[in-house]
């Protein structure tokens, strides 16, 4: 066979099953989103409304704002602290050596957890009676001590946001410090022989190199904040009351529970949006890697 | 002298700070260690030292629990998974890799995309189908789903390794006499073996701590280990010891793979943008 | 019985023009050699020869076959590449059998014919080793045994020897020239590195720019370079060249230097290109004329004098016992049976 050829017939089962598994769901959520869509009512899945469910969520339900809010600022906390850890731990632990790269090591193992598992896990520990972090901050933090953590709507954000931060510091931390690591040795040495401190060494010749690693750990962070369901599905299941409830666990609610597929795909499809622009921000990063190799 | 003190402070401080990060890492996953090894009066309480059983390891695979159903799902659904995947993928990571494609960047690019799209918004209508075609709650189904999410990390993470692929060394192979795809079985694939078989390991970890499909599109008999966690409430609360045993059970086997293929897992998900 | 004919071949990649129209005709059992700086085509020229690259316009004859549209593995060629290419998933011994296994010759034949390649270029003792275990001198071997172990039409290398260090590529250099002799079939050869393109090649193609300036032998692209380029890229240190003009049966220097007397019809604007070794190098005013010295360098088998006067600067060639210093004045002189001249807008030989 000619390689003109072939090479289209090697990526054709691929094409497929991409088509079936994610473009297809995709276009036909958006489809749905224009319908009546209710579960127990087939036909009412070609039901038409146009716009009307996007209309609903935007203008009248508090409840579609409520998750945006909780996911926006889930989202900034969650990029922002474990960026900011990540970067700290990456720097401690980039040097390399026995103690480092045995702790990096370790880094492997939350990141291998389910992220459904984390959020039993965290729920364990802030558990009144007997979890180790809800006693450890009573210890710290007396105030605290007698508080239920999942039962108070700010403390059981906290809780969501520590699990998350928790699960994704390890793999920030090894990008990193992949980051770290490739920045040449000699523009380090030059720039101390030139005389600048630590601090303006980091500023100066670190930071501006380790940028474009940076920008791949915050994108990603982001889309993966933006997505988060499993472990605020165990943790608190969006609770108490809506407290917790970020879009993903939104729109499972109101496609599972209620059976609103058609409005549930209409908010899904308001949550491709800001995805959109994270992706082709991602797509550039990646790309940009082999266009100047 | 005052010099060499600072430093020596500093450096024992940087080493206290990474002791105290590695040991925030471990908490959690230790004390759901130790929970498991508890009874269930002992994981009501905050005890450090306690007999350990390991009971809670039996009272798991028994009624009503029979985790072992959910273990097989997990993993036959996982195994089915990657073994679908992974070929799939290394072919067109290999077109990918090697020739210039008409709309290759776009594919790419919406490979690379399907991955960012909320997980949500495919299983609807898939859900909405599955009821319809009776394929709800199989192994089947969540198999067809699982592939949404791992195709895309197996194309990009295969299509790295197969670009660190000499091209002389497939140039040479042709010119010695062998077809297209003489070279991909006797040179590429050979070459590329270490490689794929971290993708299909770092696709089985995600195909098996997989969560919102099986949630949705199973309850019963397809139910997978993830889901399987939420059986463990009874009337008086969340049963904790034998949460944890299951716990042990979903991430120990994890823990393993993650370990074998630790040096690619950056790149795995990051989707070579970062190496 | 294999010569290779190239006809206008051409290869554009969109806007960029890799090989220009170019007529080749290579003999049977000629060892040639593209020879070049980086860029310039010879690398693109071999691969479509080898059908790795398919030709934009033209056409490729190996023998008295068009090949433009086989594949590589039908056009019976052997080639050694830059990174050698070989298999690192199998033995010395699997990399020299290899294009025998492949072109299902009897299994009985491959052991003798793998060992007597590996024989000629002396693996006889690594066979069971693995492409990692072995040194770039040896896996250079290996590359060349995989190429000779069948009886290919044509040998094609690309720029085999450029990853040896210096010593080994003199050795190998020696080894290489020894085995082409020995097995005497046609071979097309690239490299940037004109010492290779001097001992090795019957006949040179010097390109620039996807065109071939000059073919000829090592010998005539040498003595009677046709274009500055060739005279400029060819020799080491570089053929000086010197802007000037000619009046009166006079070279004259930018800058008002009577350098030398030249047999050549007056001229306003005109390139004198002289060899280092065609400088004779004496005591002030014992030669044409006197010039302080700008850098003085040992090589240990001669010397370097560079010259400067006005912005001019010219390098000759001395004697190894020849000791001199920054600022020394000498004086230089001319072989006046030397010199070449070239037109400066064009670039092209001025002939008489």
């Amino acid at each position: 066979m000619r390689d003109n050829v072939l090479k289209y017939v090697l990526v054709a089962p691929a094409v497929l099953v991409v088509l079936v598994t994610a473009i297809w769901p995709l276009a036909e959520s958006a489809r749905l989103s224009f319908t009546v869509g209710r579960l127990n009512r087939p036909d009412s899945l070609k039901q038409y409304l146009g716009w009307d469910n996007y209309v609903w969520a935007l203008l009248e339900e508090p409840a579609f704002w409520n998750s945006v809010w909780v996911t926006g600022i889930y989202t900034l906390l969650t990029v922002g602290l474990t960026t900011f850890l990540a970067l700290g731990l990456a720097i401690l632990l980039a040097p390399g050596g026995r103690l480092r790269s045995g702790v990096q090591t370790l880094l492997i193992l939350p990141f291998a957890m389910s992220p459904a598992l984390i959020g039993v896990s965290f729920r364990f520990m802030f558990n009144p009676e007997f979890g180790l972090f809800d006693a450890f901050f009573g210890a710290l933090i007396p105030p605290l001590a007698q508080v239920s953590w999942l039962a108070d709507p700010i403390l059981a954000f906290a809780v969501c946001v520590m699990a998350d931060v928790w699960g994704w510091i390890p793999f920030l931390t090894l990008v990193l410090i992949g980051g770290l690591v490739s920045v040449p040795r000699e523009t380090l040495e030059a720039a101390e022989v030139d005389g600048a401190g630590p601090w303006r060494v980091f500023r100066d010749v670190t930071l501006p190199q380790l940028a474009p690693v940076l920008a791949v750990a915050v994108i990603l962070k982001s889309i993966f904040s933006l997505k988060t369901f499993d472990q605020i599905f165990m943790l608190t299941n969006g609770g108490p009351g809506t407290a917790t409830q970020t879009l993903s666990h939104y729109i499972y609610f109101n496609g599972m529970k209620y059976g609103q597929v058609g409005f549930a795909a209409s908010v899904a499809w308001l949550m491709v949006i800001p995805m959109v622009f994270l992706t082709y921000a991602y797509a550039r990063l990646v790309f940009r890697k082999d266009r100047d190799p | 002298m005052s010099a060499g003190r600072k430093s020596r402070i500093g450096s024992l401080v940087r080493i206290v700070l990474i002791l105290f990060a590695a040991f925030v890492m471990l908490v959690p996953i230790a004390w759901i260690f130790l929970a498991a090894f508890k009874t269930h009066v002992d994981v009501y309480q905050l005890k450090l030292f306690f007999t350990p059983t390991l009971g809670n390891f039996g009272t798991v695979f028994e009624a009503p629990f029979f985790l072992g159903v959910k273990l097989l799902n997990s993993t036959v659904v996982a195994l089915v998974t990657v073994l679908l995947a992974i070929p799939v993928a290394t072919m067109a990571a290999y077109s990918f890799s090697r020739f210039r494609l008409r709309g290759e960047t776009a594919m790419l690019v919406a490979i690379l995309a399907t991955q960012f799209v909320p997980a949500v918004v495919i299983v609807l209508p898939f859900f909405v189908m599955f009821r319809d075609l009776g394929f709800l709650d199989t192994r089947v189904g969540l198999v067809l789903v699982n592939l949404a999410i791992v195709m895309p990390f197996a194309i990009w993470m295969i299509k790295g390794f197969i670009d660190g692929i000499p091209m002389d060394t497939e140039e040479a192979a042709m010119v010695d006499g062998s077809s297209r795809l003489q070279v991909i079985r006797n040179i590429v694939l050979p070459m590329a073996a270490p490689g794929i078989l971290t993708a299909g390991i770092f696709c089985f970890i995600i195909a098996w701590n997989e969560f919102l499909f099986a949630l949705i599109l199973t309850n019963k008999h397809a139910v997978t280990l993830p889901i399987g966690l939420a059986l463990f409430k009874a009337e008086e609360g969340d049963l904790w010891n034998l949460l944890s045993a299951a716990g042990i059970i979903i991430m120990v086997p994890m823990f393993i793979l993650a370990l074998v293929i630790r040096k690619y897992f950056v790149q795995g998900m990051t989707m070579g943008a970062v190496r | 019985m294999a010569e290779i004919t190239l006809r206008n071949l051409t290869k554009r990649w969109g806007d960029v023009v890799g090989v220009d129209d170019q007529s080749l005709h290579i003999r049977d059992r000629e060892f040639l050699v593209l020879l070049g700086p980086s860029g310039c085509g010879k690398t693109t020229t071999m691969r479509m020869i080898a059908g790795l690259e398919e030709p934009t316009a033209g056409e490729i004859w190996i023998g008295d076959r068009m090949v433009n549209h086989d594949l590589p593995k039908d056009r019976d060629v052997a080639m050694v590449f830059q990174n050698y290419g070989l298999y690192p998933h199998m033995s010395i011994f699997e990399n020299i059998a290899y294009p025998l296994r492949v072109r299902q010759v009897p299994a009985d034949q491959i052991r003798p014919r793998v060992e007597d390649a590996a024989r000629k270029v002396e693996l006889t003792d690594l066979l069971d080793r693995r492409p990692r275990a072995l040194s770039g001198g040896q896996r250079q071997r290996v590359a060349l045994a995989r190429a000779i172990v069948r009886t290919p039409k044509v040998f094609l290398m690309d720029e085999p020897l450029s990853n040896l260090d210096a010593k080994l590529r003199v050795t190998m250099r020696a080894e290489l020239k020894h085995l082409s002799r020995e097995l005497a079939t046609t071979t097309v050869y690239v490299t940037h590195d004109q010492i290779e393109a001097m001992t090795l090649a019957d006949r040179v193609a010097v390109m620039r720019d996807g065109i071939i300036q000059q073919l000829g032998t090592p010998d005539e692209i040498y003595n009677d370079p046709a274009n500055l380029f060739v005279a400029g890229f060819i020799g080491s240190p570089a053929m000086n060249l010197v802007a000037g003009s000619i009046h009166g049966g006079e070279f004259v220097a930018d800058g008002g230097t009577r350098l030398t007397q030249v047999a050549v019809n007056d001229r306003d604007a005109v390139i004198l290109g002289v060899r280092a070794d065609d400088i004779r190098i004496s005591e002030p005013g014992e030669g044409r004329i006197d010039v302080p010295i700008y850098a003085f360098e040992n090589t240990g088998d001669s010397t370097l004098l560079t010259a400067q006067w006005d912005s001019q600067r010219i390098i000759a060639r001395g004697d190894r016992h020849l000791r001199k210093d920054q600022n020394d004045v000498v004086s230089i002189t001319l072989n006046p049976e030397h010199l070449y001249f070239f037109d400066p807008r064009s670039g092209s030989r001025l002939r008489g």
